[in-house]
This record gives structure tokens, C-alpha cells and sequence, in this order.
């Protein structure tokens, strides 16, 4: 048996490496500019722009295959902070931010500002909180923490089961954002598109597990931000003559409210946000962007912000790379500039919506239907958005427009009229932080799922098979997402905010007793685990009858309440169960300490040690 | 001797327990208490501009974010200096 790698220094090219990758992405987007002004067709623009990257990604994933077990689960401990930040910031973010979050704004303007101070708050709490000290477990996954802290299987199973909820909601919404973007653009079969991007997924993740998911995640960040950036900028440009769209969108508010105005939007009275959820058909835009709370009340601004935050810092997916830096420090600055990145692109989400509203309805407004604009038979051929005269004035008013949600973004360029190359940059851009966060939510469901339920279930001293039942769960979770994605119809948005608020109310509540308070046992932690997700389960499944959670916010408001409840049933059955063990306290004291060898490490260490012993004797 | 060496390492645990648990409750009641304020009082500091933005809007678009990173990377800076602290003590002892 191999024992763990000791080494922990990272690779030193890194920087030219992904300096090179920065590089061919702007390149090809150069190229592809240059052949858009030669007469080559869009189709052929848009597959190139898809399928290069996506080759590169795979090619990256390739080079980093493995069959070293600490490789596998944990990259080999060596990803330098940045790197695995990363990949931090498009999980979190993902295609559902991306595409429905920008969309959401869109819609919603002010009342959608929760979303993204959640998921900022919610690193801000995972670094403080947890992150730390789950470094100094060195647990491959989540549920094998609970395992080790309170020495319980039954703890470790429970909570391997619980995390499918969260998890899978994530993949299908991910693999969702990801499909409906390759099949508008290459253009292919949705469920043809759902497929291939199910073999791809799976393909990075049995490659290599979580080293091939670092470091093609990485590049796929990269080319994720660097085509968010470039079609906003020049937006920017054109509408306010300066290179910085988050401070300079406020200069075009007046013109945002006159062009509202014009097409007849009035402030809407409180009520919810649920007609932004369904994203199935196009909307209609009816409220202004700066009107606060207008959709939703205050409270339920800030039930969606904490149930978000709290979904975040508990998320198993991001908890699942909590292991894959050099130390306990390094993976604390990690999540810091993971922070910083996905603030930045919740500073930045807010001037696309507003630049794509401006020019939208700076065209719109009550334009007679012979004299429609270009860009709306454009948005119309890719279905992102469509006008219908329905009162039959002759005129299109703001409610005579319908915009698909997730479909702003790509909205952006052809309503500036800018070269196509731009909105296939902004559409390749936004694929590749969808697979970023695919692979990575269906490597810690298969993980999951072979590591903490059947691994525990029938544990093998053997490192091929339990690689390989790994493999198999990551390519049954793949299939058995794609085949959900074409039997279901599945709303990104709604299925990411159950998602927080399973993690929230299932995962918060156990990881701030487990890490915070010596007394708690695997009692309290079975306990908490089942009162939050249980409490949570019915609220969404049998609530509805009672009016309970068929709201985003009540959604949310049914998380808080069963992370709150988790708590206390977690707290009670430590105080009046067994108490705790001696080698809990001790874990618990180890796990506190900030330097050393990861206490798994220690642990098979000691394994190997002594399994070389009883081998000499 | 090893009585004496054990109390000033639990001594050095403790302090560092201690001294993590308030930076934590400081870094996320900070940021907390923040989104909260800012929530409450949106509408009124609405009426109120900052750099072309309505401030309540502009402190939950822009302004909570740029704080929460300033907080982030000074609990970093932070704990790992009480960490180093603690690590010191023990060489020590």
C-alpha cells in the first residue's frame, strides 16, 4: 500500500502555465474576431469558441490524471492558495450566478442584492468558522469529518445521505445552465447537449478526481472571468467612456429611469419573488431597478441573504477543498481570496443587468411594431427573448416585451450590437464556470456516495477498487442527472436557493457544534443532522398544502427555522445523551491546534507503520 | 518538570482558544451586524447619493462586499498571528 505523499510543494510553473492559458483564450477570441471580419459565419464562430476551450479543458484534465489516492481526494495538499481560490469562486458562483443571477437583477433590480451579499457573507463564515479547521481534519469529504470528529459511522452515513439533497440540486442546476448554453450555440438538441456534457463532467472527474478538477477548474475560471470582462468593458465604454463598469453604471441611472418610465414600468407594490423563479418561459420586466423592496419585504431580503450565507459556509462541495492546500493557513487565505473574487463578481453582476436594461428598454420604449429593433429578431432566432403586441395598440411596451431570465448575460453584446465574436466569448465564458461547478458538485455527490455510504458499508484495504467504485458513482450520478435533466424541468435558480438552504439547515448547525463546542457528541450530531434536513424535507414536500415554503422566501424563512430548531436538538441530545468520550475531547483539542500534519494524515500514518510492522514480524 | 511544562501549554491553548474564539465572534458580528443596518435603514439612505449610487443601494451592491473583503483578509492576518503566538509559547514551554 502507498503511503500518503509527504511532499508539499507546489509546482513552481504554475504561474507560466496558467499565464499560457490566459494567453490562447485571448488569442482565439483575437482570431475568431479576425475571422468574423473575414465573412466566416457565426455558427462557425460560436462552435470554435465552445469547442477549443472545452478540448484545452480536457486536455489539462488528461495531463492530470491519477491514481494516487491523496491525489485524488485532495489534489496531493500542494494547490497554492490562489489556485484552489479559484476554483472556490466558481462553485460558489457557478453558471446559475452567472446566467439566472445577472437575470434575477434584471427582473428584480435591488431585491435580487441578497443573493450575492449571501454568498460573499457565506465564504466570509466558512473561513472564520470552519475552513481551518477542516484543513487541520484533512477528512477527504465532509461526512468523513463527522465520521472522525465523533468517531460514529452511523454520523458519517447519515450525513453522506443528507448531502445528496444539496448536492444533486446543484449538479442538475449547473448541468442544466451548462446544456442549455452548448445547445443554443453549437446548436445542437437539448438533449443531446445534456449528454455531452454529462460525458465531459464525468470524463474530468474520473481522470483525475479532485487534482484534474483544481487545475482544469482553474483555467476554466479564468476563461470565465476574462469573457465576463471583455464584452462588459466595451459596453462600459461605449455607454459611460470609462473601463470600469461597477462604478461608472450609477452614472446611467438617470437614463435607466427615464427609459423605464418611457416604457411604462411603475413601482410595484410588496409582494414576492416567485415570478422570477419559473425561468421555463420569457418574462415580463415590470419593476424599476432601484425600487427597494418592491418584490419581496425587508424581512425576506433578509431571510434570503442569511439562508444563502449560511448555505454557502456549510456547502459540502466547497467544504470538500478544504483539504487541498499546504496548511491550515494557506487554505484560510484561500477562502479569503475565493471571498474576494466572488465579491467581485457580485460587484460586477449589478452593471450588466442595469447596461442590458438601459439598452433594451432605451430601444423599447413604445416602439411601433413595423420599427422594431435589429437586436430583437437576433435575441428572438436564439430565444432569449421575444416582443408580442398584446393590447394590439401597435406599440411594444415594457409589458409587451418577454425576456427569458437566464438569457441577459448573453443578451449583453447583442443589444450593445457588437461583433458576434463578443456574445460567443460572453456564452464560452459562462459554460466554462458552469463545468467548473458540474464537475465539481458531481465529484462530491460521487465521492459521497462511494466513499461515505458504501465505503463505510463495505470497507476494502485495497486501493484500485475503492477508486473504482468512485469512478462508477461518478458516472451513475452523471447519467443519473443527465436523465432527471430530460425528464424534469428543472428552474436553475430555484433549485440553487433550495439547494443553500438544505446546506444551511442541514450541515450549519452540526459543523458550528462540532468545531465550536467540546460537549457535542455523535447523539447531538445525528440528532441535528436529522432535525434540520427532516424539518426542512417536509416544509417542501408536504408545506405546500399549508402555505409553507412555496416562496423563495418562505423557502428560506423554512431553512433558517430548521437550521435554528437543528441547533437546538443538537445542543440537547449532547447535554442529556452519553457524554462525550475522551478520544472526542482529544480530537476535538487536536483539530484546534493550527499547525502540524493533517490529523488523517497522522492517522495513516500510523496505519502504514504499523501495518510494516505486523509485516516484519 | 512535566507538571509545570503541561499547565503552561494548556495555559497557551487556552489563550489561543480564547483569542480565536473573539476575533471569530468580532470578524462575522461585524459583517453581520453591518448587512443588517444596511437593510434596515435602505430606504431612507436612498435619499442620500455616493458616487452617482443611492447609497442603501449602493452599501448592499458594493459597499457591504468591499468590507466583507477588508474583514476577510484582516481575520486572516490576524489569526495566524495569534496562531504563530501560540506556536512560540509552545517552543517555549
Amino acid at each position: 500500500m502507498v503511503g500518503p505523499s509527504r511532499q508539499r510543494t507546489p509546482n513552481p510553473h504554475l504561474g507560466a502555465y496558467y499565464g499560457i492559458v490566459a494567453s490562447a483564450f485571448v488569442s482565439l477570441a483575437i482570431l475568431l474576431a479576425l475571422a468574423e471580419q473575414l465573412g466566416w459565419s457565426d455558427g462557425s464562430i460560436a462552435r470554435l469558441m465552445m469547442l477549443l476551450p472545452l478540448a484545452f479543458y480536457l486536455v489539462i484534465a488528461g495531463a492530470s490524471r491519477t491514481l494516487d489516492i491523496e491525489d485524488f481526494f485532495a489534489s496531493g495538499r500542494r494547490v497554492p492558495p490562489v489556485y484552489n481560490a479559484l476554483v472556490l469562486a466558481a462553485i460558489t458562483v457557478g453558471g446559475t450566478g452567472f446566467f439566472a443571477y445577472t437575470g434575477a437583477i434584471f427582473f428584480l433590480g435591488f431585491d435580487a442584492l441578497a443573493i450575492g451579499l449571501g454568498w460573499t457573507c457565506g465564504l466570509l463564515l466558512a473561513s472564520v468558522l470552519f475552513v481551518p479547521y477542516l484543513r487541520r481534519a484533512g477528512a477527504y469529504t465532509l461526512p468523513a469529518f463527522l465520521g472522525q470528529r465523533f468517531q460514529s459511522r452511523e454520523a458519517r452515513i447519515a450525513a453522506g445521505a443528507m448531502l445528496i439533497a444539496p448536492t444533486a440540486l446543484l449538479l442538475a442546476a449547473e448541468m442544466k445552465i451548462a446544456a442549455a448554453v452548448f445547445a443554443i450555440f453549437m446548436p445542437l438538441p437539448f438533449w443531446l447537449a445534456v449528454l455531452l456534457i454529462a460525458l465531459f463532467v464525468a470524463a474530468a472527474g474520473i481522470l483525475g478526481g479532485m487534482r484534474s478538477l483544481t487545475w482544469s477548474g482553474s483555467a476554466e475560471f479564468i476563461a470565465g472571468a476574462i469573457g465576463l470582462a471583455v464584452p462588459l468593458i466595451v459596453v462600459s465604454v461605449l455607454l459611460t467612456h470609462l473601463p470600469a463598469p461597477q462604478f461608472t453604471y450609477g452614472e446611467m441611472f438617470g437614463s435607466l429611469q427615464g427609459a423605464e418610465t418611457a416604457a411604462g414600468m411603475s413601482p410595484v407594490g410588496p409582494g414576492e419573488i416567485v415570478p422570477v423563479l419559473p425561468e421555463t418561459t420569457p418574462l415580463q420586466a415590470g419593476k424599476p431597478f432601484l425600487q427597494s423592496f418592491g418584490t419581496i419585504t425587508r424581512t425576506g431580503f433578509f431571510a434570503i441573504f442569511l439562508c444563502i450565507a449560511l448555505g454557502t459556509a456549510a456547502l459540502p462541495t466547497l467544504l470538500s477543498r478544504s483539504g487541498v492546500t499546504c496548511s491550515v493557513a494557506d487554505q484560510r487565505r484561500s477562502t479569503a481570496w475565493a471571498l474576494a473574487l466572488v465579491a467581485l463578481f457580485a460587484i460586477t453582476a449589478p452593471s450588466l443587468a442595469a447596461f442590458a436594461k438601459i439598452l433594451m428598454f432605451r430601444d423599447m420604449a413604445l416602439v411601433p411594431t413595423e420599427g422594431l429593433p435589429a437586436w430583437l429578431s437576433v435575441l428572438s432566432q436564439l430565444q432569449l427573448a421575444q416582443a408580442r403586441d398584446v393590447n394590439g395598440d401597435g406599440v411594444i411596451a415594457a409589458g409587451e416585451l418577454f425576456v427569458m431570465r437566464d438569457g441577459v448575460a448573453l443578451a449583453l453584446p447583442i443589444l450593445a450590437e457588437l461583433p458576434y465574436v463578443l456574445t460567443a466569448l460572453m456564452a464560452a465564458a459562462g459554460l466554462a464556470i458552469a463545468l467548473a461547478a458540474t464537475g465539481s458538485h458531481l465529484f462530491t455527490l460521487g465521492t459521497g456516495l462511494a466513499e461515505d455510504i458504501y465505503g463505510v458499508i463495505d470497507v476494502r484495504p485495497i486501493e484500485l477498487p475503492r477508486l473504482m467504485v468512485v469512478w462508477a458513482a461518478i458516472a451513475a450520478c452523471a447519467l443519473v442527472a443527465a436523465v432527471f435533466l430530460l425528464v424534469a424541468e428543472v428552474d436553475a435558480l430555484r433549485s440553487a436557493l433550495t439547494a443553500f438552504a438544505f446546506a444551511g439547515a442541514t450541515f450549519f448547525p452540526i459543523l458550528l457544534l462540532a468545531i465550536w463546542w467540546p460537549r457535542c457528541t455523535a447523539w447531538g450530531a445525528l440528532a441535528s443532522l436529522g432535525t434540520g434536513f427532516g424539518i426542512l424535507f417536509l416544509c417542501l414536500t408536504v408545506g405546500g398544502f399549508f402555505g409553507i415554503a412555496e416562496t423563495a422566501t418562505g423557502i428560506c424563512a423554512a431553512s433558517l427555522m430548521a437550521g435554528v430548531l437543528a441547533l437546538g436538538a443538537g445542543v440537547a441530545a449532547s447535554l442529556y445523551g452519553p457524554a462525550a468520550t475522551p478520544s472526542d475531547a482529544a480530537y476535538f483539542e487536536a483539530m484546534r491546534r493550527p499547525d502540524g500534519e493533517t490529523l488523517f494524515d497522522q492517522a495513516q500514518a500510523r496505519a502504514t507503520a504499523a501495518e510494516q510492522r505486523a509485516n516484519e514480524e | 518538570m512535566a507538571e509545570p511544562v503541561t499547565e503552561i501549554e494548556n495555559a497557551a491553548r487556552d489563550r489561543h482558544q480564547l483569542r480565536t474564539l473573539a476575533v471569530a465572534i468580532t470578524t462575522t458580528s461585524a459583517v453581520l451586524c453591518a448587512v443588517t443596518v444596511a437593510v434596515i435603514y435602505a430606504m431612507p439612505l436612498n435619499r442620500l447619493w455616493f458616487l452617482h449610487f443611492p447609497l442603501g443601494f449602493y452599501l448592499l451592491a458594493q459597499g457591504l462586499l468591499i468590507f466583507a473583503i477588508v474583514v476577510a483578509f484582516w481575520y486572516v492576518r490576524v489569526q495566524e498571528r495569534i496562531d504563530h503566538t501560540r506556536s512560540i509559547n509552545e517552543e517555549i514551554a
